[in-house]
């Protein structure tokens, strides 16, 4: 690695930085460990500059990231192995920072906060890999490691349990 | 075409619902799903959950912006990298020779601040003979900027920062959070300027680094003066027998910004 190495880098991957660590906070759900964990997925990123193939930076980042994620989880979570990872539950955010408590004061925002919060992570990475980045299925399937038909159903029950946890009632929406 | 449409199962449209939010469905595919909406009462009030669940989810959900704190780490992370790769690759260099292109430039950088300092002497009332104030101080912030060098304590929380002075430098230095004015704590580290250890709070702005040293001077207090040497801005300012001198390449509208925020906390 060289530093015009570092230059490509910066200049080709660097930009989806906020991206990443919007994914990394959703998945992680604390804003100290998602920034621990998108330096981890940068640097890691960076050692494998020179297999990137130049296709999208974006989601070679995220999923990265993502795997970053993963790990993380498993390594800081004494009950990691014992909870499947699907069905975990989850405590939800505790991170009591001052300003994000603020900045989500709105009511409607706090409840889609607390319903995307509640659900297990598999569901959530799709949700936020789709609603929040606005990446293709083909995309997302990159991404989270898993074949299209997957992304599509965990979106499909991913969204049905969001409607309930958000009280969206067939009847009001119609 | 028509007739089979309308032995199909509600079903096989419920697992198209998504994908018709979604846009992924060609046109044909489309409107066949449209036409069995406008005749499925119970598919259309699927469709209209599903819709509004999606609208509050994207509208609602935040989008972070990765903190400057984090894009200076990770910054300074992948020059460190480098660093080690050149040395890994090159064992028997002399260590010179590691540091990367942009360091070697900043070192020159240096040189050149140090031999064109007898020209600028007079620039911040240095004493005569000893090297003035802006000259250490570029120094050391240029040095605090190589790999490794910025922090001895890090910390995000002033009030890790501040304890961590204690016993290290004969002086409290303010530590305030100016988080709110957007200029985020990095951390903390001892230097040696003036003849003294002395404390160095350092901010960040962007992938800019503000180093603030200070140091016990008598006299009385004085209002913020600026000056620059080498592309790098110095405001000194002189406070409750502390003199403080911000360093940084920040721009200097930012780096008063700065200095006005640290004064009235």
């Amino acid at each position: 690695m060289t530093q015009g190495d570092v230059e490509r880098f910066e200049r080709v991957v660097l930009p989806y930085l906020d991206d990443a660590y919007t994914l990394a906070r959703y998945l992680l759900r604390d804003e100290h460990d998602a920034q621990d964990v998108v330096q981890e997925a940068s640097l890691r990123a960076f050692r494998y500059f020179d297999g990137y193939s130049g296709g999208d930076a974006k989601a070679w980042l995220l999923a990265i990231v993502r795997n970053c994620s993963l790990t993380w989880r498993h390594r800081h979570r004494a009950d990691a192995h014992t909870v499947s990872f699907i069905d975990g539950v989850d405590s939800p955010a505790d991170d009591g920072n001052e300003a994000d408590t603020a900045a989500i004061e709105s009511s409607e925002r706090a409840r889609v906060q607390r319903a995307i919060d509640a659900l297990p992570a598999e569901f959530r990475e799709v949700i936020v890999l789709r609603e929040v980045q606005e990446l293709s299925y083909k995309e997302i399937s990159d991404v989270a490691g898993v074949p299209i038909g997957t992304v599509m159903s965990r979106l499909a029950r991913a969204r049905r349990r969001l409607a309930v946890l958000l009280g969206v009632d067939a009847q009001e929406a119609s | 075409m028509s007739d089979e449409k309308s032995d199909m199962p509600c079903d096989r449209y419920r697992d198209a619902l998504d994908a018709r939010l979604d846009g992924v469905l060609l046109p044909d595919e489309a409107r066949d799903v449209d036409q069995h909406l406008a005749t499925c009462a119970s598919c259309a009030r699927e469709y209209a959950m599903l819709s509004e669940t999606q609208r509050l989810v994207s509208e609602n959900l935040m989008r972070y912006a990765a903190p400057d704190v984090l894009k200076a780490r990770i910054r300074g992370a992948l020059s460190e990298t480098v660093e080690r790769t050149d040395s890994a690759r090159t064992p028997r260099r002399a260590p010179v020779r590691r540091v990367p292109a942009w360091w070697r430039q900043l070192a020159a950088g240096i040189a050149i601040a140090a031999a064109s300092s007898t020209l600028t002497y007079s620039a911040l009332g240095t004493r005569a003979g000893s090297p003035s104030a802006t000259d250490e101080l570029l120094a050391s912030h240029v040095r605090s900027l190589m790999p490794g060098h910025l922090t001895d304590v890090v910390s995000t929380n002033q009030h890790n920062v501040k304890p961590w002075f204690n016993g290290r430098v004969d002086m409290s230095p303010s530590v305030p959070g100016l988080d709110s004015a957007g200029f985020p704590l990095v951390g903390g580290r001892t230097d040696y300027v003036r003849g003294r250890a002395v404390p160095v709070v350092v901010y960040a702005r962007r992938q800019h680094m503000i180093n603030v040293y200070a140091w016990p001077e008598a006299g009385s207090a004085s209002t913020p003066r600026s000056s620059t040497r080498n592309g790098y801005h110095f405001v000194t300012w002189r406070g409750d027998g502390v003199e403080y001198w911000a360093v940084s390449d920040l721009n200097t509208k930012e780096l008063d910004e700065f200095v006005a925020s640290f004064r009235t906390k």
